[in-house]
C-alpha cells in the first residue's frame, strides 16, 4: 500500500480496500440507504425466474455496492493526503450474492500534470473470496497544487 | 454523531405497485427529459448511506471534527449520488422497473454534497440500444445544489427488463 504522494507515485503502486462481508442483511441495508428496492435484491421468488439468458439463482447485491466501497477505497486513501476523488467509472462482470466476502483494490495507471492541477489515474477492481472479479472499472482523483 | 435514519420514510418500497406506469424500453425516448423532484439531503441519509457501505470518516458523521477539516462541516460521500438517483426521481421513473439490471456506470465530481441541501436532478435517457438479444438504455444524470452548483454528474447504462 503506497500513500497517496503525488511526486512518489509511481505506475503499478497499489492501493487497498476494505474487506466487505456480503449478506442479506447487508442487501438489505443498502436497499434502505439508497432507496433501490428493485426485487433482484430483495425477492427470492422472482429471482427464481429467467433474465433472458440469465438465470442468478437467488437475489443479489446492488452493483452501485461495488462503487460506493470502491469510492470509500479511494477517498479513505486520497483525502488525508488533500487529494480529492473526481471521476469513477465501473462496470459490473459478475453477481455478488449473500455469503460472499468482496474487497476493492487499486493500481496507479499513470499521472498526468495539466496546466492548472495534477491527475491521477487509477486502475480498480473488486475481487471476491474465490478471486473472481465482480466489478473493474477506472478512477481519476487530482492532486491540487499546494499553495 | 448523527443517528441513521431512513432517506424517505413516505417512500413507496414495493416496486411493482407502479409498474404499469413505468416507460418500457419501446417507449423511452432518448433526448426526453425524466421527470424529477428536489430532495433535501440530511445527515440522518448521510449516515445511514455511511453505514451501508462500511464508512467511517469523521467528514461524514462526526459534526465537531467535519468543522474542523478542509470542508468546514459535514460533507456527504462522492457516491451519495446512488440514493439521490431514487430520492430525486418519481415513483413512476422507469429506473424503478423491476428487474432493471445495472451495467455499468461513470461518475464526475465537482463539489460534495452537504446536510440541508435541496438537490435537483436533471436526467434524461441519451441512447438506446440492442445487444446480445438485450435492451440497453443509456442514461446521463446532473445534481445541482440550491445554489445551482453542480455536485457530480454521471452516465450510467442500464439492462431493461424485457
Amino acid at each position: 500500500m503506497t500513500t497517496a504522494n503525488f511526486d512518489q507515485l509511481k505506475a503499478g503502486d497499489s492501493i487497498d480496500g476494505p474487506a466487505f462481508a456480503v449478506s442479506r442483511e447487508s442487501i438489505r441495508l443498502f436497499c434502505d440507504a439508497s432507496l433501490d428496492y428493485n426485487p433482484l435484491h430483495l425477492d427470492d421468488d422472482y429471482m427464481k425466474g429467467d433474465f433472458g439468458k440469465t438465470n442468478f439463482g437467488g437475489i443479489i447485491m446492488h452493483g452501485m455496492n461495488n462503487f460506493g466501497l470502491i469510492t470509500r477505497m479511494l477517498t479513505d486513501w486520497a483525502t488525508p493526503a488533500g487529494a480529492i476523488h473526481r471521476r469513477l467509472e465501473t462496470r459490473w462482470l459478475k453477481p455478488v450474492k449473500p455469503g460472499d466476502t468482496i474487497r476493492p483494490a487499486g493500481t496507479i495507471k499513470a499521472k498526468q500534470t495539466t496546466a492548472k492541477s495534477r491527475w491521477v489515474v487509477v486502475d480498480v477492481a473488486v475481487q471476491n473470496q474465490r478471486g473472481e472479479t465482480v466489478a473493474a472499472g477506472e478512477a481519476m482523483l487530482e492532486f491540487p497544487v499546494s499553495a | 454523531m448523527a443517528q441513521a435514519q431512513s432517506p424517505d420514510p413516505n417512500f413507496e418500497t414495493d416496486f411493482w405497485k407502479d409498474a404499469n406506469l413505468r416507460k418500457t424500453w419501446d417507449e423511452i425516448v432518448p433526448g426526453q427529459p425524466r421527470q424529477t423532484i428536489p430532495y433535501k439531503l440530511t445527515q440522518e441519509a448521510i449516515a445511514l448511506y455511511c453505514k451501508a457501505v462500511g464508512e467511517t470518516n469523521p467528514l461524514y458523521l462526526d459534526e465537531a471534527a467535519a468543522k474542523a477539516g478542509p470542508f468546514g462541516g459535514i460533507i456527504a460521500p462522492p457516491a451519495i449520488h446512488i440514493l439521490l438517483m431514487f430520492a430525486c426521481t418519481p415513483a413512476n421513473d422507469w429506473m424503478r422497473s423491476p428487474g432493471t439490471v445495472n451495467a455499468g456506470q461513470s461518475w464526475s465530481y465537482n463539489i460534495p454534497a452537504r446536510p440541508g441541501d435541496t438537490i435537483t436532478l436533471q436526467a434524461r435517457a441519451l441512447d438506446k440500444f440492442i445487444k446480445r438479444e438485450r435492451l440497453f438504455v443509456v442514461h446521463d444524470n446532473v445534481f445541482f445544489n440550491h445554489n445551482g452548483e453542480v455536485i457530480c454528474s454521471g452516465r450510467g447504462q442500464t439492462i431493461r427488463p424485457m
